[in-house]
């Protein structure tokens, strides 16, 4: 008797990883090894998954920050999570029109870096300070001095 | 020569506030960019220090169109991280709510559809319709806006009359299949006003990922009632329409067509509820940490919660929140690319935005 493989059991193979998806809270997990965003999401272009959002979480003290992505594969919903130790991560724009707001709205929020791509003006609090989400001073005033040397940067083009 | 013409934040076309600014040459406009954030309120933030009875509440007023279906994906994640489930005829009630909530909210779109084109006779039919479907919503919930019938586990109200509720549905249902539907369908008005505008091509609306009546009126067959059932979904009995044109007819004939599904889902949903508890009546419950995540189709298409938990804390982690228009508007552009500008309003309205939602 032949075993029908599921789209959802091609994606390891097709990242090249050995782990397997484990459901949890109504989304099917996969570790992804260290392989990045940007192979995810050309992946995810093969299988046809429709993407849905990213997810940010600042953690605790100096730990940084978590993104969790999530696509939608035949009604079954995937996630995909990537601890940043720095303050950036690759954007995937060029690769996903669907992820435009959702990269811009985080950037702006918690003053993350999507890289490789250009930022509108900001979506929500247009002029405003990046950051409006963090939750401590700290990090808040990194983000307004990266708002700053972006404005400044424009102002010398 | 091109100029900029922008329609917003505050204009007669829009219900809530966002701008468009449009690039035009002569009557054709060229380009668009769009502004959000009017609306925004912070409340995913604030839902960081709300307990998980007051998030509730909270959540609810994410949205004036389709308060209950936020709650409804709100408890269903927060059900996910405390592994209650609500029982059988809670889960009816979920639907019947939720549905009520499509219709409504179908209706009024129709109205405000109808407006735009002129057709101010239409626009007080639909209004009129509507109002019946808000009147079984007060007399079920005691409000007619936020309804605050959903909590962990379950639903804080009974429908104790199906009956009256079936025969609501029924003169809808008439109504709508004897004026509404025909109208807008064969009325030269209508016609003129919406076949082959603001078309959102199949590739594009697959590509920006696109949700709700706006896919499926690009030919996307995709609804989160039938591709991932929630509540009683899966014992229901419904089509999902689907319009391959992508132009604002085939986005009215979708949500025409949805009201009567809606119809065939309250039908069987009112007849067959199932007897026993609304909630989960005395059983305790704690929040383990780890985060949850739930979908529903709105209205407008699919909503999605990321609920994250502390063991022990009183406030959720995190709320994050993906709203339907939040996924659709970017398609605007797209849409009034190419577009007359006097068709643009009609345009912008035909994806039923809601700026309240995505702007949270």
């Amino acid at each position: 008797m032949t075993q029908t493989i599921t789209p959802l059991e091609t994606i390891p193979e097709k990242l090249g990883i050995g782990e397997v998806f484990v459901e949890k809270g109504g989304v099917h997990w996969l570790a992804l090894n260290g392989k990045s965003v940007r192979e995810l999401a050309q992946a995810m272009n093969e299988l046809h998954a429709r993407f849905i959002t990213i997810t940010a979480y600042q953690l605790p003290k100096e730990e940084g920050f978590r993104l969790e992505y999530h696509w939608d594969l035949d009604g079954q919903l995937l996630g995909f999570s990537f601890q940043l130790a720095a303050k950036s991560i690759e954007s995937i724009f060029d690769l996903c029109e669907a992820v435009d707001w959702i990269e811009r709205e985080i950037h702006e929020e918690y003053g993350l870096d999507f890289t490789g791509r250009v930022y509108e003006p900001l979506l929500l609090r247009q002029g405003d300070n990046l950051g409006v989400n963090l939750r401590d001073g700290v990090n808040q005033r990194d983000a307004v001095a990266a708002s700053d040397a972006v404005a400044a940067s424009k102002e010398t083009k | 020569m091109s100029y900029k013409i922008p329609m917003g934040p505050y204009h007669p076309a829009l219900e809530e506030p966002y701008k468009l600014d449009m690039i035009c040459e002569g009557e054709t406009v060229i380009d668009a960019e769009l502004r959000i954030g009017f609306n925004f309120r912070g409340i995913e933030h604030l839902a960081e220090t709300r307990n998980h009875i007051q998030v509730i509440a909270l959540m609810e007023r994410v949205c004036g169109i389709c308060s209950n279906i936020h709650t409804l994906t709100l408890c269903s994640a927060m059900e996910g991280i405390t592994g209650l489930t609500p029982p059988p005829r809670a889960q009816y009630i979920r639907v019947i709510m939720a549905e009520l909530e499509r219709l409504h909210s179908h209706v009024l779109w129709a109205g405000i559809a109808a407006k735009l084109m002129g057709f101010k006779t239409m626009f007080m039919t639909c209004f009129e319709l509507r109002e019946k479907v808000m009147d079984v919503l007060q007399a079920i919930s005691g409000n007619r806006v936020n309804y605050s019938m959903n909590r962990i586990g379950g639903v804080n109200r009974d429908i104790t009359d199906p009956q009256a509720i079936l025969k609501m549905v029924e003169a809808l249902e008439l109504e709508m299949g004897r004026t509404v539907i025909p109208i807008f369908t064969t009325s030269r008005t209508a016609r003129s006003r919406c076949a082959g505008v603001g078309v959102l091509t199949n590739e594009k609306a697959i590509s920006m990922g696109i949700v709700g009546p706006v896919a499926r009126a690009s030919g996307v067959p995709q609804d989160i009632r039938r591709a991932a059932p929630y509540a009683a979904y899966a014992e229901m009995d419904f089509d999902v329409p689907v319009q391959p044109a992508g132009d604002v007819t085939a986005r009215l004939l979708v949500r025409a067509l949805e009201i009567m599904e809606s119809c065939k889902i309250l039908r069987q949903a009112l007849s067959k509820l199932p007897p026993g508890e609304i909630h989960t009546e005395g059983e305790k419950f704690a929040f383990t940490t780890g985060t949850a995540t739930a979908r529903v189709e709105a209205p407008r298409g699919e909503v999605m919660y990321s609920v994250s938990w502390k063991e022990g804390s009183r406030n959720p982690a995190r709320v994050h929140v993906r709203t339907p228009t939040y996924a659709t508007m970017p398609a605007i552009r797209w849409m009034i690319k190419g577009a007359r500008l006097a068709d643009t309003p009609l345009i912008q309205a035909s994806i039923d935005p809601c700026y309240s939602c995505t702007d949270r």
